[in-house]
């Protein structure tokens, strides 16, 4: 096969972390060239007025979306299950294309939980090694969050996030998040606009005691210059985040904030349209030596060599690369060795809808961020003694547009069509809000990802096998943290409450949860329970590198953005050194 | 073409698109859709629509070529009769064909969407657990169709008629009983085709952008008062913060902009 000129840095997926990783590095003069399967949406129909406000092809047809016909996952609920593919995904949203799904995410950042990292520790700290069941394989990930912290300000600094600090060294501020990790300063720049909806919410909790505060954003509540120079609009809160490209350039993205100046740079190249096949391995040298690519314009095969490789794609997409090509020892949950794959996690959701007769929300009049939060019973911020779970999650009013296709909310009981239909939609389109629970989802022995032994893709390589659904620890939590909702919902003074749209069990690819799933190249202390080390170098190959939630050994109650461009950038510095002197970090 | 038409006067656009809806009236009746069209609604509401956007704008209005592109004639007079009871004419719309319903469902099937553009369609199909998705072999104009045919049997089943001679009240307790999973199909499971594929193509073709073909005059977001675009609400959020929005009688579609 042809091979192409070696490289410095390769990175496999042009999306938020390789970015983050290629802006430390070309700064440094080191030559990074990233390898990404999809076009550039900068100039196209999809950011740019009118089109860009198209609910049907971006949010339905899921216009950013991967092409499913290339690449799909199967899915089974258990071992004993054969997995079928699912040919249109709804539950969860890799993007495609430079900037990945930093383009069509909604913007919501957390840096998560002080102890999220020492996660293990701190629940054996707190309710002892007992509390922790046999089959959640709970792992520390090797570093602190003090670690992380000047990562996280940066990163915050480059993509102008707007919020409310509710802890600046230790020191609790009122109208923030008491239980946020311990911050140098505020953010960059104050929360966005609280809506009619994120009023009503911080009332109930008023009420009840808890502590509500603003979604902190990537969603720019002003005009913003960020250190590196780059701009961002203000938001105008047209409701077209989640699935969209922003085209007021508003929404701290990728493609907005990084790669414009990356092409600037020298030694930076992106080759677009660039599906990358697999790796190729010496496993006595114990490196990584090049990447397989297909050229998707021209049909063209070759390889990449480089002296650092580092995988960048989604979660699914990283683990699949992995054990495509055979680099580590794929998991097994019958004799719990191995570990490609393993402590794959997803989301707990649930919601509820609220009517209001004499209330205006306008739900048209929004951003994807605009929403007020309680953390109170997030992960461990509460006693879990006799609960007989562990983990928690938020609980949200929210607001983040009125697209009428899907965003439209009727009462219980209302018919499916004809006048009574229309009517409800005209009576309470513009008078409804909702409340959701994001969650927390732990580990279980038998939720992993492994090659599937039926189907292939596109390109003829093995789909993923998921092997999951939400365990008896998620459900009980859900439960718990759903009845906390639905109580604040009785407080916010609504005409009607709808019924608790719970969690779904089983998991179901049908219906849209969210895209927070993590875990399958997990890192960690130990060679035989991680693929990577604290320092994301892979333990079977030196100079492979792998960042993104797919290292992540759970999930926590928070969207996952925050520490993984915490880590990129920490990547990137990483990567300084060890290009110094190649070995282990 | 039966009747003639005075020509505009070259300086008037807004005219010129009045005068271009009164032929579309005129010749519409001798249009396949004829039947519905000579007299429904469609041609009242365009002319309304017309004359709710005729200033500035001087585009023409959307959803005015008619004629199917992948329903057969028995396929199209179960959509129509099935649409215009999902969205019978009342004090919020007109029926559900004269709103583009139809036309919008027809063109979606036609395209990319109808061709199975970017699904998975590798064999084996086999069957197991459904939140894995369907697992058929057929494109989404396929599977539509197949449940079509499937559907119109059962109603000559049920009802010694074809889905589309049924009274209205007799068509909306068929398609009520039919998304209960009450209807059982001959090989497809017709809860699923109608819940899965049907159904959301129906609130597509009410919500979508008229681009498409449906909300024909924009008439199902003024129903609920969503404004469209162009959507630059900084000043808005603040100003009308907790109470109605001005801007939601007055929707502007893609097609306003474009």
């Amino acid at each position: 096969m042809k091979q192409r000129a070696s490289k410095t840095v390769v990175i496999v997926g042009g999306g938020l972390t390789a970015g983050l990783i290629a802006r430390q590095l070309t700064a440094k003069g080191v030559e990074v060239l990233v390898l990404e399967r999809g076009g550039d949406h900068s100039k196209g129909p999809e950011s740019s007025l009118p089109n860009q406000r198209d609910e049907l092809r971006w949010a339905v047809r899921q216009g950013l979306i991967q092409d499913w016909s290339r690449e799909t996952y199967t899915l089974r609920h258990g071992q004993q299950q054969t997995a079928l593919p699912i040919r249109w995904m709804e539950s969860f949203l890799p993007g495609q294309g430079l900037g990945g799904a930093g383009n069509h995410w909604n913007g919501h950042l957390y840096r998560w939980a002080e102890y999220d990292p020492q996660l293990r520790s701190h629940y054996v700290r707190r309710y002892g090694k007992q509390a922790i069941p046999a089959d959640m394989p709970l792992q520390d990930w090797g570093v602190s969050y003090a670690e992380l912290e000047p990562y996280h300000d940066l990163f915050e600094r480059l993509f102008g996030l707007s919020g409310k600090a509710g802890n600046i060294q230790g020191k609790v501020q009122p109208g923030g998040n008491p239980f946020e990790a311990p911050r140098r300063g505020d953010y960059p720049q104050p929360p966005l606009h609280v809506l009619e909806s994120g009023l009503v919410f911080k009332q109930a909790c008023d009420k009840l005691g808890y502590h509500a505060f603003p979604q902190a954003a990537a969603n720019s509540s002003g005009a913003y210059t960020n250190p590196d120079g780059q701009k961002l609009g203000q938001c105008q809160y047209c409701g077209h985040c989640e699935r969209f490209i922003c085209e007021a350039n508003a929404k701290g993205s990728p493609q907005i904030l990084l790669y414009p100046m990356l092409r600037q740079r020298k030694g930076f190249e992106v080759r677009l349209n660039t599906q990358v096949l697999g790796l190729r391995y010496d496993a006595h040298g114990k490196r990584a030596t090049a990447v397989h690519c297909l050229d998707l314009l021209t049909g063209e095969e070759y390889e990449q060599p480089a002296e650092v490789i580092v995988l960048a794609a989604f979660t699914m997409s990283n683990t699949q690369l992995l054990l495509h090509s055979k680099i580590g020892k794929p998991y097994d949950p019958v004799s719990q060795t191995g570990v490609v794959g393993k402590n794959f996690c997803y989301q707990v959701n649930a919601g509820v809808d609220l009517f209001f007769k004499d209330k205006w929300f306008n739900p048209f009049l929004a951003s994807g961020s605009t929403q007020m939060v309680i953390d109170d019973f997030n992960n461990d911020n509460f006693d879990h003694t006799g609960l007989g779970f562990l983990g928690g999650a938020t609980i949200q009013g929210w607001q983040f547009g009125g697209r009428p296709i899907k965003s439209r909310r009727v009462p219980d009981g209302t018919p499916r069509w004809g006048t009574a239909w229309k009517q409800a939609n005209a009576d309470w389109y513009a008078h409804s809000m909702s409340l959701g629970i994001e969650g927390s989802c732990y580990p279980h022995r038998g939720n992993y990802l492994s090659l599937d032994p039926t189907y292939r893709d596109v390109f003829g390589r093995p789909l993923i096998r998921m092997t999951f659904d939400f365990r008896a620890n998620e459900q009980k939590m859900a439960r718990f943290v759903s009845g906390k909702m639905m109580d604040i919902a009785q407080h916010c003074g609504a005409d009607k409450v709808g019924s608790l749209q719970g969690l779904v069990t089983p998991f179901d690819s049908r219906i849209y949860q969210t895209s927070h799933i993590v875990g399958g190249t997990v890192m960690g202390e130990d060679p035989h329970t991680s693929v990577v080390s604290p320092h994301l170098q892979h333990w079977d190959a030196h100079n492979l590198f792998v960042v993104g939630a797919s290292v992540y050994p759970h999930n926590s109650g928070y969207n996952p953005t925050g520490p993984l461009a915490a880590l990129a950038l920490r990547l990137g510095d990483d990567l300084l050194r060890y290009l110094q002197q190649p070995g282990r970090l | 073409m039966t009747h003639s038409v005075d020509s505009p006067p070259p300086d008037s656009a807004g005219s010129a698109r009045r005068v271009f809806l009164k032929q579309l009236a005129a010749a519409s009746g001798s249009l396949p859709l004829g039947k519905v069209l000579a007299g429904g609604t469609a041609t009242a509401l365009l002319l309304q629509s017309a004359e709710a956007t005729a200033a500035p704008s001087a585009k023409p209005v959307i959803n005015t070529v008619y004629g199917y592109a992948s329903f057969g004639p028995d396929e199209a007079a179960f959509v129509e009769a099935m649409l215009n009871i999902m969205c019978p004419a009342d004090a919020h719309t007109p029926n559900g064909v004269d709103c583009g319903l139809a036309i919008y469902i027809d063109r979606q099937l036609a395209g990319s969407f109808g061709q199975g553009a970017r699904r998975y369609t590798a064999g084996p199909f086999l069957p197991g657990a459904v939140q894995c998705g369907p697992q058929l072999p057929l494109t989404p104009q396929q599977y539509f169709k197949a449940g079509v045919a499937e559907a119109d049997r059962a109603a000559q089943r049920l009802h010694g008629e074809l889905f589309d001679a049924l009274t209205p009240p007799q068509g909306d307790a068929f398609l009520q009983q039919l998304a209960a999973g009450q209807v059982a199909g001959e090989q497809l499971d017709l809860a699923e085709w109608f819940n899965t594929l049907v159904y959301p193509l129906f609130t597509e073709a009410c919500f979508a952008d008229p681009l498409y073909g449906g909300n024909v005059g924009m008439v199902f977001w003024k129903m609920i008062g969503y404004p469209g675009l162009p959507a630059t609400h900084a000043l808005d959020v603040v100003n009308y913060l907790g109470k109605p929005y001005p801007g939601s009688a007055t929707p502007k579609s893609i097609a306003d902009f474009s």
